[in-house]
């Protein structure tokens, strides 16, 4: 089977977080989903493991900090167009995200940052396949 | 393309970050590492890049936290057995990885959980394939 990787993301509101990744065009699967969790498919081989603070502290080995107080881990997701960055950022900030700061526009490589309503960051991102 | 993700993670070494990310059986992609960071290629999709604390503050807009003390995010990686699991923990622990708590079995997953030098938190794991598909 292809790697896979699950990252655990602690939120506040479940229902909240399930429709703002919704609204990023991603799809909840249900059988790994319940009150306090929620499975983002962001591909066949990643997802976000949406957990309530509750949740995440059972799980966790170690005290959690919120993303806003200390910023552990920035995930960066490949996206096919300069216009799906784009995209997906404007989606975000529709659904209760907010852009961290400008683009950045290298030529090769496009990027944007954002953050969910609970302050995890994202930066889509899209590179000239040639550059790779 | 297929979809790529790029988690970046903190770290105060990159030196012996690589040494441990490398005994676990990941590879380096040179071409986007430098003295302050380095890319640990997972798989085609699955990319961790580490990076040096100045360097990984310069990607945000908040504070940086401290891995070692609390943590944001977990990340788990699937492996293709039981056995791959096991020998995921057992080079980590031999080159500077922690285990912060018991190995967990259910049956169809098996996963243990796994700190990187600087406490970076991963679960590698095995699912039966039957119970992710059926």
């Amino acid at each position: 089977m292809p790697r896979m990787i699950f990252i655990t993301l602690p939120v506040s509101d479940i229902a909240r977080s399930r429709g703002f990744y919704e609204s990023l065009g991603f799809t909840i699967n249900e059988k790994f989903s319940n009150e306090s969790s929620a499975c983002v498919v962001v591909s066949d081989t990643i997802f976000f493991m949406l957990a309530t603070y509750d949740g995440f502290r059972a799980f966790s080995p170690k005290p959690l900090v919120l993303p806003s107080e200390g910023a552990t881990s920035l995930i960066a997701l490949s996206c096919d167009s300069r216009a799906e960055v784009d995209s997906l950022t404007e989606a975000a900030i529709a659904a209760g995200g907010k852009s961290l700061h400008d683009a950045e526009d290298l030529g090769f490589m496009y990027s944007r940052a954002f953050e969910d309503p609970d302050g995890n960051g994202f930066g889509p991102l899209w590179m000239d396949p040639a550059a790779q | 393309m297929p979809q790529m993700i790029f988690v970046n993670l903190p770290i105060a070494d990159v030196k012996r970050s690589r040494r441990f990310y490398e005994s676990v059986g990941y590879t380096i992609n040179e071409a986007f590492s430098d003295d302050t960071g380095a890319c640990v290629v997972v798989s085609d999709t699955i990319y961790l890049m580490i990076l040096e604390h100045a360097k990984f503050q310069g990607f945000l807009t908040g504070p940086m936290g401290d891995p070692s003390k609390a943590t944001a995010a977990i990340m788990a990686l699937s492996q293709d057995s039981r056995a791959q699991v096991d020998a995921f923990a057992a080079a980590a622990l031999a080159n500077g990885g922690s285990e912060p708590k018991a190995a967990t079995d259910m049956g169809f997953m098996y996963n243990r959980t796994i700190c990187d030098p600087d406490g970076n938190t991963f679960e590698p794991f095995w699912m039966d394939p039957a119970a992710v598909t059926g």
